[in-house]
C-alpha cells in the first residue's frame, strides 16, 4: 500500500515571512492550550471535553483530525505520481460523513451520556458486556496509535526543519513538545479548539491555493488538454492504478472510515445530540473545501512539468512546496506551511488523547482494575506515548513509514464490525466481536510485516487493509451466526434502548 | 424488514468483495469481471451500512430516504460502471466541465453528487427518522429509571450481606 505520510525531507523554506507566520501560528496554538488547561478539571474534561462541544467545533475538529499533513503534502505528491488514482483515497468523503452520522453518531453520543463512556473500546465493552472485547480493541488502538503518531511526528519534524532549519532531530522534538504541551495541559478540549483554528486555516489555505493552481495551469480545460497530450493515463479514471486497486481504496477508505477513532470518539463530546442534524452538512463541506489543494496542486504541478515551465520533481512530495515557493505569494505559502503543521498537530493531538485513554482506561478495565486518578494518569500516559512515538520516529528509519501504512487498515478491520455493525444489529455476539477484532489484528500485522520484509506480497490490486477489513466483517457475521443462541440475552437494557432509537 | 434487508445486503456485498479480492490470486491476475464485482460490492456495502444505521428495525420501508439512498447507489455504481465501460481517453476527446469524460464522471459524479443529496436528506429526516425530542426524552427517562433500579438492586444485595 502507498505510504500515507511525508517521509522524505522537504526543500528549505527558511524565509522571514514563512518563519514569522509560523511563529505567530505556534503562539496562537499555545494560547489556546493555556486557555483550555484552566478549564480541564476531570478525566471527563480531559478525554471528552466534558461533553460540552458545539456542532461547528465538532465538525471542524473532526475534519482537521481526519486530514493530517497527507492532504497537503503526500496527497498532491501522490496525484503527481499516479494521477487520478490518488483521488480514490479521498473520494468517499462525499458519503462517509453522512454514513458515520447515521451509523454511529447518535448511538455513540447517547451511550456516552447514559453510561458515562469516553472511549471507543468502552462502547464495545458496553455493547457486548465483554472486558475481553474492550481490551482487545484497546490493544489494537494502542498499536495503531503509536505507529500513526510516529509517522505524523516525523512529518511534523520535517516541516519544522524546513521552516526553521532546526535539523530533523530537533524538529521532531520541538513539534512533539509543542503538541504535547497543549495536549497534556488542556487534554482534548485544547485539541478541539486548536483544531477549530487549524481547520479554518487549512480550509482557507486550500481554497486560495486551488484558485492559484487553476490560474497557473490556465484553467481546468487547459490543464486537461496539456496532461492528455503528455500522458493519456494520468487523467484516466483510475490514473496509473488498476481499476481493482482504485475501487479497493474506495472500499477501504469508505467503510474503514467507520472505525477511525479520532473521528468517531468526537461524537461523545457533542453538547446537544439534536445538533447532530447538521453534522454531515458542515463536516462534508469543510472536508471537500480542504481537499481542493490535494487535487489542484497535484494536477497543476504535473501540467507545469508537462509544458516545460518546471523541471520534473526528484521527489513527488516536493509538489506542494515547489508550487507554493514558485507560483504563489510568499504570505500564502507561509499560511499553507503553517496549515501543514496545523494539520499534523491536530491529528497527533487526537491520537495522543485516544492512546492515553486506551492505556489509562481500557486496558485496566480489561484486566478488571480501575486507575484511581484517571486525569493524572491520562496526562502521564500522554507523555509516555508521545515520547515513545517520537523516539520511534527518530530512530526507526524506514520502519516509520511501515508503521503509518497499517494504521488506517488496523483501525478499520478491528473496529468497523464490532462497533459500527454491532451497534446496529442485535444479532451480533461477543464471540463474533472478539473473533473479528482478532482477525483484523492478526491479518493486518502478519501481512503488512511480511510485505515490509519482502517475504510475501499480495498480487496487484489487492491491499492488506482491504483483505483484512472484508475478512473481519465476514468473520464477525459468521461467528455471530454460529453463536446466535447467545445473542438475545447479551445486551443490557439501556444499550438495547439506544440501539432501538 | 428493511433493517433485515440491509443486513442481508451488507453480508452479500462483503462476500462479493471477498470473491473479487480472491480472484486476484488466479493465474494471470484478476480478471476483468473482478473490478465490476468490486464496484458493485463496494457501492452496495456502503448503501447497506447507511440503511443499517438509518432505518429502525420496525420500519417496513425506507420512506423519504428511499430516493437519496437509491440515488447514491446509482451514482456510485453507475459512475464506476461507466468508467469501466466507456472507451479510453483520446487527446482530442470531449471535456466535461474541463475534465476528460470518465474523469469527470468519477470526480463530479461519485465524488460530489452524493454530497449534495445525503447530508441534506440526513438533516431533512433527522427530526422524525433519526432523533426527535421525544426519542431523546424517552432515552433519558428510561436510562434514569434503569439506573435507579440498578442502584436499588445493589443496595438490596448489600443489605442481604
Amino acid at each position: 500500500m502507498i505510504a500515507l505520510l511525508q517521509a522524505a525531507p522537504l526543500p528549505p523554506l527558511t524565509q522571514p515571512t514563512i518563519v514569522a507566520v509560523a511563529v505567530v501560528y505556534f503562539i496562537i496554538v499555545a494560547s489556546i492550550g493555556a486557555w483550555a488547561a484552566r478549564r480541564t478539571h476531570t478525566a471527563g474534561d480531559f478525554f471528552v471535553a466534558g461533553q460540552g462541544i458545539g456542532l461547528f467545533a465538532l465538525a471542524i475538529a473532526a475534519m482537521s483530525a481526519t486530514l493530517s499533513g497527507f492532504a497537503f503534502i503526500g496527497g498532491p505528491g501522490l496525484i503527481y505520481s499516479i494521477g487520478l488514482g490518488a483521488i480514490f483515497l479521498v473520494l468517499p468523503a462525499s458519503i462517509t460523513n453522512s454514513m458515520g452520522a447515521w451509523v454511529l453518531a447518535k448511538r455513540m453520543r447517547l451511550l456516552g451520556e447514559v453510561r458515562g463512556l469516553y472511549t471507543l473500546p468502552d462502547a464495545i465493552g458496553a455493547r457486548y458486556r465483554s472486558r475481553l472485547a474492550q481490551g482487545l480493541s484497546g490493544t489494537a488502538i494502542l498499536i495503531a496509535v503509536i505507529g500513526y503518531m510516529a509517522t505524523n511526528i516525523l512529518a511534523l519534524g520535517l516541516v519544522i526543519n524546513a521552516i526553521f532549519g532546526t535539523g530533523l532531530g530537533w524538529g521532531i522534538w520541538l513539534g512533539m513538545g509543542i503538541t504535547l504541551a497543549y495536549s497534556v495541559s488542556g487534554g482534548i478540549l485544547a485539541g478541539i479548539y486548536t483544531d477549530v483554528f487549524q481547520g479554518s486555516l487549512m480550509a482557507l489555505a486550500s481554497v486560495l491555493v486551488f484558485v492559484f493552481a487553476l490560474d497557473v495551469g490556465g484553467g481546468m480545460a487547459n490543464i486537461s488538454q496539456t496532461l492528455l497530450a503528455a500522458d493519456l493515463d494520468f487523467l484516466g479514471p483510475w490514473g496509473k492504478l488498476t481499476p481493482l486497486a482504485a475501487i479497493s481504496f474506495f472500499f477501504v477508505f469508505g467503510i474503514g472510515s467507520l472505525g477511525q477513532p479520532h473521528v468517531v470518539h468526537k461524537f461523545y463530546m457533542l453538547r446537544d445530540p439534536r445538533r447532530l442534524k447538521w453534522y454531515p452538512l458542515v463536516m462534508t463541506a469543510a472536508l471537500i473545501v480542504s481537499l481542493l489543494l490535494y487535487f489542484g496542486v497535484g494536477v497543476a504541478v504535473k501540467t507545469l512539468v508537462a509544458n516545460g515551465s518546471l523541471a520534473a520533481l526528484g521527489n513527488a512530495d516536493d509538489a506542494t512546496p515547489t508550487f507554493l515557493l514558485h507560483f504563489t505569494p510568499v504570505f500564502l505559502a507561509a499560511l499553507v506551511f503553517s496549515g501543514v503543521a496545523a494539520a499534523i498537530m491536530s491529528t497527533v493531538n487526537s491520537f495522543m488523547n485516544i492512546g492515553a485513554a486506551a492505556l489509562t482506561h481500557d486496558l485496566p478495565v480489561a484486566l478488571n482494575r480501575r486507575v484511581k486518578n484517571e486525569l493524572r494518569w491520562g496526562r502521564i500516559s500522554t507523555v509516555v506515548i508521545s515520547v515513545a512515538a517520537a523516539l520511534l520516529a527518530q530512530v526507526s528509519g524506514t520502519l516509520v513509514a511501515f508503521l503509518g501504512i497499517f494504521g488506517w487498515g488496523l483501525f478499520g478491520s478491528t473496529l468497523v464490525p464490532a462497533l459500527a455493525i454491532g451497534l446496529n444489529w442485535e444479532g451480533a455476539t461477543r464471540q463474533g466481536a472478539i473473533a473479528s477484532i482478532a482477525t483484523g489484528l492478526v491479518l493486518t500485522l502478519l501481512f503488512e510485516t511480511l510485505a515490509y520484509f519482502g517475504a510475501y506480497s499480495f498480487p496487484t490490486g489487492l491491499t492488506v487493509s482491504g483483505l483484512a477489513l472484508v475478512s473481519s466483517i465476514l468473520m464477525f457475521f459468521g461467528v455471530s451466526w454460529l453463536t446466535r443462541a447467545d445473542a438475545a440475552g447479551s445486551i443490557d437494557p439501556d444499550v438495547r434502548l439506544i440501539m432501538e432509537v | 424488514m428493511t433493517h433485515r434487508f440491509a443486513l442481508v445486503l451488507f453480508v452479500a456485498s462483503a462476500v462479493l468483495i471477498a470473491v473479487a479480492y480472491a480472484s486476484a490470486f488466479l493465474p494471470g491476475g484478476a480478471p476483468a469481471w473482478a473490478a465490476w464485482l468490486l464496484a458493485f460490492g463496494t457501492a452496495t456495502i456502503m448503501l447497506a451500512a447507511i440503511m443499517l444505521g438509518a432505518l429502525r428495525s420496525a420500519l417496513t420501508s425506507p420512506g423519504r430516504l428511499a430516493f437519496p439512498f437509491a440515488f447514491t447507489w446509482i451514482v456510485v455504481f453507475g459512475g464506476f460502471g461507466l468508467a469501466l465501460a466507456l472507451p479510453p481517453e483520446t487527446i482530442d476527446g470531449p471535456l466535461w466541465l474541463g475534465l476528460p469524460r470518465r474523469a469527470a464522471i468519477i470526480l463530479f459524479g461519485v465524488g460530489l453528487l452524493p454530497m449534495l443529496v445525503l447530508p441534506v436528506a440526513y438533516a431533512r429526516t433527522f427530526d422524525d427518522m433519526t432523533l426527535s425530542e421525544d426519542d431523546l426524552l424517552r432515552v433519558r427517562e428510561k436510562a434514569s429509571a434503569l439506573r435507579a433500579e440498578a442502584t436499588r438492586a445493589a443496595l438490596a444485595r448489600e443489605t442481604l450481606r
